[in-house]
């Protein structure tokens, strides 16, 4: 396994961009703030309500619940968000991870704190993070031993699903680094609280 | 028949779209929705931009344009702009009066042909009254440049806009029968509440307004698709996001489309009663 740089949480920056408030947000977006402040990826894409109205059911299909289970998903958006360097998506998916019942030692390995090979054990879950890393982080074709690997522990539509959730994870991973949305405080004290970060 | 005929049709959706032509202003009144001043960016739609969107408004169903500002006579391309825009739908140009000097007028007289009308702000018959609010000598502009606008053929109409309670029943009745001197009738002078935004808002003025309660009324400006004119105004320098519908306006089509699905997800409201239109 090739080595990954390690993602670290670091203090709070300013976000580039004006993050939308309960005050200002947009009518097409309105519902999203009806609780109060959602988070900052909600909160930054109602400053384009239109497009705001088509990704969020988009994003929520694609990383919410599925036919896919909750530990898989969160296997793949914590591996990307680490292979992407995106701090935000780490350090909220890690406390997501956990929720889904991810032990310490496999978020560390997804992390890129230690081994993924010496960490996870189930031959899908290894094949399943193999190709993560080669949808994230290739150029090219897959190779034929990841891709086959996957479609022989997996079925089509988990393949097609997973793979999607790759790329809106990357989508993401750019979205927050570029505009340098800023973790919660709630999560850094739940990160903190499970051995994570500053 | 496009949705939206159909809704204009059905009263779901009022007939007008309205166009910020431009940000900037000669004047700087107490109650501006948009701050709008001599030194303020100008933001303004090109004359080709409004044109389109008259067009695909009368392509879709609507029935008329509103045009405001700042103030619209500023760009010097309105006159032929609003010979364009009114070749699509009857337009009414919402206009300060103070800037129609020999030059202008007579850059007004192909108007006189079309189905396009100035509505002029006047809100005291006292001139001081008036010029507080709305700055030096306006009142006396103003009622220079109604009968002259009125001598070339121009359908003038006059807007009230103050404080409920404002305007006694003296002033109401003293400023009615300046306008009817003027030759606007009854039915061209409307009387409106300042909404509290901009530096309405800063000066403490006006009233709130929740969105059911305001005309779903499409507006575009240089910053997107807003419902209402109400929608796009500025505060502290900021443009306001309340009432953004999406900053595409190109289809006019997707905006329109936006505010049918809002207005239809909305419940039956009270909008017409609040004298904003």
């Amino acid at each position: 396994m090739t080595s990954i740089p390690v993602v670290g949480v670091v203090a709070a920056a300013s976000p580039l961009v004006a993050i939308m408030t309960p005050a200002t947000a947009p009518l097409l977006t309105r519902n999203a703030f009806a609780d109060g402040q959602p988070d900052p990826i909600t909160a930054v894409l109602a400053q384009v309500p239109e497009l705001f109205d088509v990704a969020m059911p988009f994003i929520g299909a694609t990383l919410g619940p599925s036919f896919v289970p909750h530990r898989v998903k969160e296997i793949v958006i914590l591996r990307t968000s680490s292979l992407l360097e995106c701090e935000y998506c780490v350090g909220a998916h890690t406390v997501a991870a956990v929720d889904a019942g991810l032990l310490h030692d496999e978020l560390r390995s997804l992390r890129a704190e230690l081994s993924w090979a010496d960490v996870f054990a189930d031959p899908a879950e290894r094949a399943l993070i193999a190709w993560i890393d080669a949808i994230a982080r290739g150029r090219g074709p897959v190779d034929a031993t990841t891709a086959n690997a996957m479609t022989s522990h997996w079925e089509d539509a988990a393949v097609v699903e997973i793979t999607v959730l790759i790329g809106t994870t990357m989508m993401l991973n750019r979205l927050c680094t570029g505009l340098a949305l800023p973790l919660g405080a709630e999560t850094r004290k739940r990160l903190a609280a499970e051995g994570f970060g500053a | 028949m496009s949705a939206i005929a159909e809704a204009i049709d059905a009263g779901t959706l009022p007939g007008r779209v309205w166009m910020y032509a431009n940000y900037h202003c000669n004047l700087a009144c107490t109650y501006c929705l948009t701050e709008s001043a001599p030194g303020v960016p100008k933001r303004a739609l090109e004359p080709e931009e409004m044109v389109r969107v008259a067009r695909e408004a009368a392509e879709l169903g609507y029935r008329d344009i509103g045009i405001t500002g700042g103030e619209p006579f500023l760009l010097r391309h309105l006159p032929k702009t609003l010979a364009a825009v009114s070749e699509y739908l009857p337009t009414l140009v919402l206009t300060n009066g103070t800037l129609f000097n020999e030059t202008r007028l007579a850059e007004l007289v192909p108007l006189a042909e079309r189905p396009v009308a100035l509505q002029i702000s006047l809100d005291s018959p006292d001139p001081d009254v008036n010029d507080e609010m709305r700055g030096p000598d306006n009142f006396a502009k103003v009622i220079d440049a109604i009968p002259r606008l009125r001598d070339l053929g121009v359908t003038v109409r006059l807007a009230t806009t103050g404080e409920p309670g404002r305007l006694t029943e003296d002033d109401h009745a003293r400023l009615c029968a300046l306008h009817r001197g003027l030759g606007v009738p009854d039915e061209d002078h409307i009387v409106r509440p300042i909404v509290r935004r901009g530096r309405a808002a800063d000066a403490g003025l006006g009233q709130d307004f929740a969105p059911e309660q305001i005309p779903a009324e499409l507006c575009i400006s240089v910053d997107g698709a807003f419902w209402s004119p109400f929608g796009p105004t500025v505060r502290g320098g900021e443009l306001d996001t309340d009432l953004l519908i999406s900053r595409t306006t190109a289809p006019l089509s997707r905006p329109a489309n936006l505010l049918l699905r809002l207005v239809q997800g909305r419940p039956p409201g009270d909008d017409a009663a609040i004298g904003i239109r």
